[in-house]
């Protein structure tokens, strides 16, 4: 009887050993999978409202140390909707689309202009796509820019990732975004999100993230030049790396300021905003200069400097007070400082295109940037 | 005389017992006799030492004036052993006794010869400070190596017999003042119901102490170092030692005992942390590794930064079967050459781990058969068992990562993660000799060597 059973037992073991080989289709080999690594949104060509979705799929091949290029695969297709459009795409590969290594998200910047919800929100409801993947508005297309494989990549590395997120390069110039920033942003009330622009250089073998643009409401965008974006992405997000440069009596000098503080305050006048203090400390030391330079003159230079940037800082403000976006948050910070019953966000938006901004400039060179 | 001849003829009893030995060769039953005086000698040849048996017994003999006079002395020669039943003496003889008949009387006199008294070299946790020479395969001078390096009345040495076949001597070894009552008292039932026929050394003795028949985990400790001998014992803990194995018995244990080596205690503070730090990275590593690799490669390869996902993909291309199979032949692989390693003599193990690691990992790769990554993880995982001071777990190390394997195969990371929690349940529930199995000893050093309870 014993016997028996543990025969039983073996027999059921050594078949429950063999149907583990027999790996059915839920067993999903890592050679099975493609790793989607970018994809592109731009408008549909043939289809009136849709998407044209483009794929940038790494292509992991055996000798990784011997190539010298990493190896991409495209794949476009467009439909009503991004999910449609990826759905068709699953068709064209012979493996899974994997997008949990999709770190970034290209949209036409035409695309912008538009209601967003639409296409946005597929990302979001997918499982598999990370929120962290940073989203990044393109021009002239999202598929030109996909497709630009820069001199620089490395094979298994993707340049598109190391851009953002101070990964790869760090400069106050490229702004990121994370898809949950992006999404939030978008939706709060009294914060504008802003989006890195990337372009490409005539021969499609650069990618440049100089530029941004501030995503209004309502389809509203607003392009900041390189400086204005260095000025944002500094006073913002803290982004090091700022430099920048005085012109004075033939006296040229490039300031490298490395802390750059930044902190405000809304002064209200009875219910109505009416004042956003900003005080702003940057500190750092001369970078460059055409004529040597006394320590004892720094806090000259500071001065001059402080003058200088204020406006600059200033120009910026207006600038975006002009289009009434606000990529700074201001509004956001008004309605968390105020009861909420009081309808804080209705007061705000009636201020905000006449409120007077102050700038309070300190700036601190610690050294002439040589030893004497 | 009358008597005299009679004198000369062996008791009744001694002849008995040399005829219930018979037909063994090395029976010596002899008489000694001079100037009408006459002794009566049974032992056995190959179990007595003949330089201590003339010189303690034989040669007094004749330099005795009387019979009274040599019963006397042997009387009280220190190595008398109490004569109990027929059968016992028989045994006794076996082990190395000597019977002597002087008149009527009966003295059963131990003049044992053992050969393999030598204290052994450390093989199987050597250190580089601390003692370098074990215990020896003769109880009696692994006794006296514990005895000669813990000097405290309080120690104990509790020899008794085997109920097997080979009655063999064993001794419990305990501080009396320091010992876990409850331990000392379950390990002496355990012993006393022992129920075997025939146990070889301390390692079988181990197992059969264990409580249940089949475990994965060991719940005592083999060890043949003399300074964590003493270290446990000065702890409350009992020693059981087999006349004739170099190992000792340590019980009872927790988990955290097998993590131990005793270089941690030789070694500066931050230096220990760090070792001690880095086998239970080992332990981790030789028991999740594999299963890992199958989870995320299989299931999750999301887990992975891109730059790694897509190395191991490149590295998966071509390989035949599915990661999990991979898995499994590499790792049986490595179960081969560690076991063959350990059996051959060391100078063909180094060929044998050559020609199976290298040439064969390396010709595996090149010809597709396994991925580059996975040699990796396999090579990790055999040397990060080795990190494991103690071979018992060791071995239960290497069952464990199998069951791992299945369940991440089945389930994915989700599977390997209720496959360590259910390993971590199944040691909570363990116990070793009534003392909890996972139970921390967060103690300070000296207190620890203060109390009873291990």
């Amino acid at each position: 009887m014993e016997a028996a059973s543990r025969i039983k037992l073996v027999v059921l073991s050594i078949l429950l050993l063999c149907s583990s080989i027999l790996s059915a289709c839920a067993f999903k080999d890592i050679d099975r999978r493609l790793f989607v690594s970018v994809i592109g949104i731009d408008p549909a060509e043939k289809i009136e409202n849709g998407f044209k979705v483009t794929l940038k799929i790494a292509i992991p091949f055996g000798a990784i140390k011997q190539s010298s290029r990493p190896t991409f695969a495209y794949l476009s297709e467009e439909g009503e909707t991004v999910g449609e459009a990826i759905r068709m795409l699953e068709t064209h590969v012979d493996k899974v689309l994997e997008l949990g290594h999709m770190k970034t998200i290209v949209i036409n910047e035409e695309l912008l202009k538009d209601d967003l919800e639409e296409f946005m929100n597929f990302f979001v409801r997918r499982g598999d796509v990370q929120m962290i993947a940073y989203v990044t508005a393109a021009r002239p297309s999202a598929e030109t820019i996909l497709k630009v494989e820069p001199n620089t990549e490395a094979p298994a590395s993707i340049s598109f990732f190391n851009f953002f997120g101070e990964t790869g390069t760090e400069s106050p110039f490229i702004v990121t975004t994370y898809l949950f920033e992006f999404r939030r942003d978008y939706f709060a009330k009294g914060i504008d999100p802003v989006l890195p622009i990337m372009e490409t250089n005539k021969d499609h073998t650069e990618l440049i993230v100089n530029k941004s643009l501030v995503i209004g409401k309502k389809g509203k965008t607003l392009e900041l030049d390189s400086i204005m974006t260095k000025y944002y992405n500094s006073l913002v997000h803290k982004a090091s790396g700022f430099s920048y440069k005085i012109q004075q009596d033939g006296l040229h000098l490039l300031l490298n300021l490395d802390v750059v503080k930044m902190h405000y305050k809304i002064l209200s006048e009875g219910e109505r905003p009416s004042k956003i203090v900003m005080h702003i400390m940057k500190s750092g030391v001369v970078g460059e200069s055409n004529k040597p330079l006394s320590p004892k003159k720094l806090s000259e230079y500071d001065k001059l400097a402080e003058d200088a940037m204020t406006k600059k800082v200033r120009h910026l403000l207006l600038y975006l007070q002009e289009e009434n976006l606000d990529p700074f948050g201001f509004g956001l910070r008004y309605r968390a400082s105020k009861l909420h019953s009081a309808d804080p966000y209705k007061a705000w938006e009636e201020a905000y295109p006449e409120i007077d901004f102050d700038i309070i400039m300190k700036v601190e060179l610690k050294s002439t940037g040589v030893t004497e | 005389m009358g008597s005299s001849s009679e004198k000369q003829q062996p008791p009744e009893l001694l002849l008995q017992l040399a005829q219930q030995l018979s037909p063994t060769k090395d029976i010596v039953q002899t008489t000694l006799h001079v100037d009408g005086m006459a002794a009566h000698l049974l032992y056995l040849k190959s179990a007595v030492d003949s330089i201590v048996l003339q010189k303690t017994i034989i040669q007094p003999f004749f330099q005795v004036t009387s019979l009274d006079d040599y019963a006397s002395y042997l009387n009280s020669d220190p190595n008398q052993t109490e004569m109990a039943d027929e059968q016992t003496v028989l045994v006794d003889l076996t082990k190395g006794n000597v019977l002597v008949a002087v008149e009527h009387r009966f003295f059963l006199l131990e003049v044992r010869k053992v050969g393999f008294n030598e204290v052994q070299q450390i093989t199987l946790e050597p250190t580089i400070h601390g003692a370098q020479l074990g215990l020896s395969e003769s109880l009696e001078t692994s006794l006296n190596v514990i005895r000669q390096r813990y000097h405290k009345p309080s120690l104990i040495f509790d020899t008794m017999q085997l109920k097997d076949q080979s009655n063999r001597s064993i001794a419990l070894v305990y501080d009396k003042i320091t010992v876990n009552p409850r331990a000392l008292q379950l390990i002496k039932k355990r012993l006393d119901n022992l129920d075997f026929p025939l146990i070889l050394s301390s390692g079988d003795l181990q197992l059969y102490l264990n409580g249940t028949k089949k475990s994965l985990f060991p719940a005592c400790l083999l060890t043949e170092r003399p300074d964590r001998l003493v270290y446990n014992i000065s702890a409350g803990k009992i020693i059981i030692i087999v006349d004739g194995s170099p190992h000792a018995v340590i019980a009872p244990v927790v988990f955290f005992d097998f993590m131990v080596s005793m270089e941690d205690l030789y070694h500066g503070y931050w230096i220990s942390i760090l070792t001690i730090i880095l086998r239970y990275a080992g332990l981790l590593a030789c028991v999740i590794l594999p299963a890992l690799y199958v989870g995320i490669t299989s299931y999750t390869p999301d887990v992975f930064r891109t730059e790694l996902a897509l190395t191991v993909a490149a590295s998966r291309i071509g390989v035949p079967y599915p990661s999990f199979m991979e898995v499994f032949f590499m790792l049986l692989f490595i179960e081969f050459l560690t076991e063959a390693s350990i059996r051959l003599p060391s100078p063909i193990s180094a060929t044998a781990t050559t020609v199976g690691g290298l040439i064969l990992g390396t010709a595996a790769v090149e010809a597709a058969l396994t991925s580059n990554i996975m040699i990796i993880v396999v090579s990790l995982v055999a040397v990060s068992t080795f990190v494991i001071p103690i071979n018992e777990l060791g071995f239960a190390v290497r069952g464990l990562r199998f069951i791992l394997l299945i369940y991440t195969t089945f389930f994915g990371l989700a599977g390997l993660a209720i496959g360590l929690l259910g390993i971590v349940l199944f040691l909570a529930n363990k116990e070793s000799f009534g003392e909890s199995y996972l139970k921390f000893g967060w103690r300070k050093r000296k207190k620890e060597f203060r109390t009873g309870e291990g």
